[in-house]
């Protein structure tokens, strides 16, 4: 029988979740009365329940059949890594070098051959992004990279 | 946060070899100004901040860009210049907090005030008017003692938060009137004045701005004011020092500030100070100042210092007492 | 001045070249700008506020105000077209717009969104009109207890909207408010789950989560498949309108949407996305067919919008009767009159009359206009559609990274996005619903607070629930949801098994 491993993973990772938050809780923030709760008293009741919901939600998909998720590390990882490059770029390298890099790593993982549309797009979206955010939205962005 | 100190070497060098030629006033500002504001575009201290920069701006002859970065009661606002700063370039304008309390609210500020922030001059400085809801009993300072005193949090006060200047003031006012109220922390003025109109709490260290209003329509009263001399925008509301038995040295105020990287070239604080306490008395300057509760206090880099320090020391010694309860 | 004396005065005032301008600029940058993802009324609000320096403080707030519900039908678009909520409200209308999309209804769900946007815009300007004094009275007469027990009847109302099991939506509302409570606490000032890190201390950046549980996360689950693009969508005036069937459901919904908003939006706080989860659940419950939402219902896309557009221009009543801003975007506003030295207060609306009934009529007028700009530009939006995805991905994601930049201008929330980006991809793999643990984020703060609130004012006596009117009202109608739904889980549970889609 193939389980309902979504749930399941789903459910135990939450539940995981639910219990560290409510043991860091336990152990840094103090829990007060009813008539003063302290800061500690909505993330511990909230983290218990967040745990048991997450048994809740696992342990009947144990028995029961699912379908099976298709994943795709691959592009999750270059779509994560174009977003963190971008973030960690901007303000060394200027909007248009960090648009271009991160672009082209968003790029990598899709199923489509060549380098032509991706040297396309690195040259394309750049150049939007400059007309849009620092020319029409007038935000204060590092267009160019920044000499030490 | 914090540069390394090779980076820093490096970065004054470099400064020092492009500015032999001739001395850095004479060249300086050879590119537009970037000032950081620890609050969102529109809020009182961006308000404040944009009516320094804009005749900053005429007399340097270069743009002055106001980049606004809240968070963090502006904490996040002085991160950022420091981060930004090694250009002789970057400044920022900041409210007290966070040069005098926040090394003691939070976990890590990630800069320390003496170090890294080189004082340029006061901007403004504005006291907090206690307000009460006018179907109070209470009509003056005295009767709003004798009932908070009656018994141990016999009134609910609001301010704008844990550690906020409101909170630190009224416990200082609670210390020395030899009451004890409870504290309710809001997140804004207009929360506190809706709380206070409800009949929920009893009372609020407020701006003189966020107070008025309300006071003018008749929901509010204000019973007595933090600084040593009636404010000019409310002069019937009588000073709280000297009364109903509270010191006559009583006095609390918030203050807004410019500031440079600790790092900056002393010249170029110097023409700043010269600048901006220039425009600070201009009347006209003042005037929109004080529209917007603020009183200009201009001064000298050493008076800006010497008030961090009494700030620091003073709110220390609350924030001490209000741990300790 | 008469009611209807104010409303002809607006609408000459409104009408005068040097207002209207300023009107249709707000306008139409407001529904541009809100088509960026990430980018809402409070960016382009900021932006425009040193321009506002320059003109008179009624043509300001009027430009300004177009901005803030222009954004609005914006927003709409970008959630429907790519689901790029950048506000919880648009999260909402994502449900079943973006399935819409996805089916070739585009067009239609675009007509919906704005039809139904407008019709409750309207019905917002006729409440703020005729109900303005009443309203103010229910704001003030709202203490922390009342609050937190209406914040807690939005919450149990709206956890039912999920399409998967009852423990599933309430996993991740229960998340929600675990995340809502990362940074510093209001009442007690210590700082939880940071870290040591003080970008975190105002607590998650709520555009960074919705971005990256929404876009980032749609994104890489479609980057991998080569069909994704085009869906076969016939262009023209035809395909865009609405067949007989889909006005018929969308007429109710709005009605209703409209009603939710317009209370709900007055009360400072949340009310525009309380009032759309809201609207969404009310009509998942009456539908006779609930099954349908999350597929693609239309109502689910009328009634919502209908309610975030009416919450939208009630949020003006605290704003302009008490001159106490229920949000930060009416902070803003108001922090633009304090720049013309006008102090915002109980006693505005008699020194300015002008203000309130030129407001008045131009929310009517910007949204006339909002409605004739937006309805040729659907075959244009509907057109992106037609656009590869791989073409379209990768300026989708440097958009949602300053998108969320703008908001305050930290590289942390970027790298942020990407984090939360994968969180929101695992979720949804394992189909839990983002919407709720953005509506469990929202609400939790504010239900935390007001309760501790009340508890602190009363005393510690839990009595204060029950001895308030509005309270006990809030407390009783939340038990009998909370008992009515986990019965019907309990029966659903015993029951057959329902099949699983998606």
């Amino acid at each position: 029988m193939r389980r309902d491993w979504p749930d399941i993973w789903g459910g135990l990772v939450l539940a995981a979740l639910g219990a560290a938050a409510l043991g860091w809780t336990l152990v840094h923030y103090d829990l007060g009365s009813l008539r003063r709760m302290g800061p500690g008293f909505f993330p511990a009741t909230l983290g218990a329940l967040l745990a048991v919901l997450g048994l809740v939600v696992a342990l009947p998909a144990w028995r029961r059949t699912g379908a099976s998720v298709p994943v795709h590390p691959l592009a999750a990882l270059a779509v994560l890594a174009s977003v963190v490059i971008f973030g960690l770029g901007l303000s060394r390298l200027g909007l248009v070098a960090a648009t271009a890099l991160s672009v082209l790593i968003a790029t990598l993982p899709a199923p489509f051959a060549g380098w032509g549309w991706r040297i396309a797009l690195t040259v394309i979206v750049p150049a939007l992004t400059v007309v849009i955010f620092s020319f029409g939205l007038q935000m204060t962005l590092p267009l160019w990279p920044r000499l030490p | 946060m914090t540069i390394d100190l090779t980076r820093r070497a490096a970065i004054s060098c470099a400064l020092a070899l492009t500015a032999l030629p001739v001395s850095a006033q004479e060249t300086w500002p050879t590119e537009p100004l970037r000032v950081f504001v620890g609050f969102p575009a529109g809020s009182s201290p961006d308000v404040l901040a944009r009516i320094i920069t804009d005749p900053l701006a005429e007399r340097l002859g270069q743009p002055v860009v106001v980049e606004n970065r809240p968070g963090a009661g502006g904490v996040i606002g002085v991160q950022q210049m420091l981060a930004s700063a090694g250009n002789g370039h970057t400044f920022g304008t900041t409210i007290n907090g966070p040069l005098t309390t926040a090394q003691r609210m939070l976990e890590s500020t990630g800069y320390d005030v003496a170090e890294d922030i080189a004082p340029v001059t006061l901007i403004a400085t504005s006291p907090l008017v206690l307000a009460v809801s006018s179907d109070a009993e209470m009509t003056d300072l005295e009767s709003f003692v004798a009932a908070a005193g009656a018994e141990e949090e016999a009134l609910a006060y609001g301010s704008v938060g844990q550690g906020s200047g409101a909170h630190l003031t009224a416990e200082l006012f609670s210390d020395e009137a030899g009451v004890s109220m409870l504290h309710i922390p809001f997140t804004s003025y207009a929360e506190v004045t809706t709380s206070i109109m409800g009949g929920e709490i009893d009372a609020g260290f407020m701006a003189p701005s966020a107070a008025l209003p309300f006071v003018e329509s008749g929901n509010m009263r204000m019973l007595g004011i933090t600084s040593a001399e009636p404010f000019p925008q409310a002069p019937d509301v009588p000073v709280i020092a000297g009364q109903a038995g509270l010191p006559d040295d009583f006095r609390a105020e918030l203050w807004n500030a410019f500031m440079a990287p600790g790092d900056t070239d002393p010249a170029v604080i110097d023409r700043l100070n010269t600048e901006i306490t220039q425009i600070l008395e201009d009347p006209e300057v003042q005037q929109k100042l004080l529209a917007i509760g603020w009183q200009a206090a201009p001064g000298t880099p050493a008076e800006m210092e010497e008030r961090i320090a009494t700030d620091t020391q003073m709110w220390g010694a609350v924030i001490d007492r209000v741990e300790a309860q | 001045m008469t009611t209807w004396e104010g409303l002809l005065y607006g609408i000459g005032f409104a009408l005068q070249p040097g207002i209207l301008i300023y009107c249709v600029l707000g306008v139409v940058l407001g529904s541009f700008v809100g088509v960026l993802p990430g980018i809402g009324a409070m960016a382009a609000i900021s932006l425009l506020l040193p321009v506002t320096y320059y003109i008179t403080a009624e043509a300001a707030l009027i430009m300004l105000a177009g901005v803030y519900y222009g954004a609005q039908y914006g927003g709409a678009v970008a959630s429907i077209l790519m689901r790029l909520p950048g506000t919880p409200q648009s999260a909402v209308t994502a449900l079943d717009g973006y399935p819409m999309a996805r089916s070739g209804r585009a067009g239609v769900a675009l007509f919906a969104a704005m039809a139904s946007s407008f019709a409750g815009s309207i019905l917002g300007i006729a409440v703020l009109v005729l109900l303005a004094g009443w309203l103010t009275r229910a704001a003030t007469a709202f203490g922390a207890a009342d609050y937190a027990a209406m914040m807690i009847l939005g919450l149990v109302a709206a956890s039912t909207i999920g399409t998967e099991r009852v423990a599933k939506s309430f996993a991740m509302v229960t998340l929600g408010l675990l995340l809502g409570c990362v940074g510093t606490d209001v009442n007690s000032g210590v700082q939880r789950f940071t870290f040591g890190q003080t970008e975190l201390l105002d607590g998650i950046n709520l555009v960074a989560l919705a971005m990256g549980l929404f876009g980032v996360a749609e994104v890489i689950g479609n980057v991998r498949d080569p069909d994704r693009q085009a869906v076969a969508e016939r262009i023209g005036l035809r395909a865009m309108m609405p067949g007989r069937d889909d006005v018929r459901r969308m007429g109710w919904p709005t009605l209703r949407g409209g009603a939710l908003g317009s209370f709900f939006g007055a009360l400072p706080g949340t009310g525009s996305t309380l009032s759309s989860f809201l609207s969404y659940a009310m009509e998942r419950r009456v539908a006779k067919r609930p099954e349908r939402f999350g597929h693609g219902a239309v109502e689910g896309v009328a009634g919502p919008e209908s309610a975030n557009n009416a919450a939208a221009i009630t949020a003006f009543v605290p704003t302009l009767t008490l001159g106490i801003p229920g949000d930060p975007i009416m902070a803003l506003m108001l922090g633009a009159l304090v720049i013309h030295g006008i102090q915002p207060g109980p006693l505005m609306l008699e020194a300015r009359p002008e203000m309130f009934w030129g407001l008045v009529a131009s929310f009517g007028i910007g949204n006339l206009l909002l409605l004739i700009l937006n309805l040729p530009l659907i075959g244009i939006w509907v057109a992106i559609l037609r656009i590869p995805f791989r073409w379209l991905y990768p300026a989708i994601l440097v958009f949602v990274c300053l998108g969320v930049y703008s908001v305050r201008g930290l590289t942390f929330d970027i790298v942020a996005v990407a984090v939360i980006g994968l969180a929101g991809y695992l979720l949804a793999l394992a189909r839990f619903s983002p919407a709720l643990l953005l509506l469990g984020f929202v609400l939790g703060p504010l239900i935390e607070t007001n309760l501790r609130r009340a508890l602190l004012i009363s005393r510690g006596d839990p009595m204060v629930f029950l001895e308030r009117p509005i309270a006990v009202g809030f407390v009783l109608a939340s038990a009998a949801l909370l008992i009515a739904s986990l019965w019907q889980a309990f029966r659903r549970h015993t029951g057959p098994d329902r099949p699983r889609t998606t």
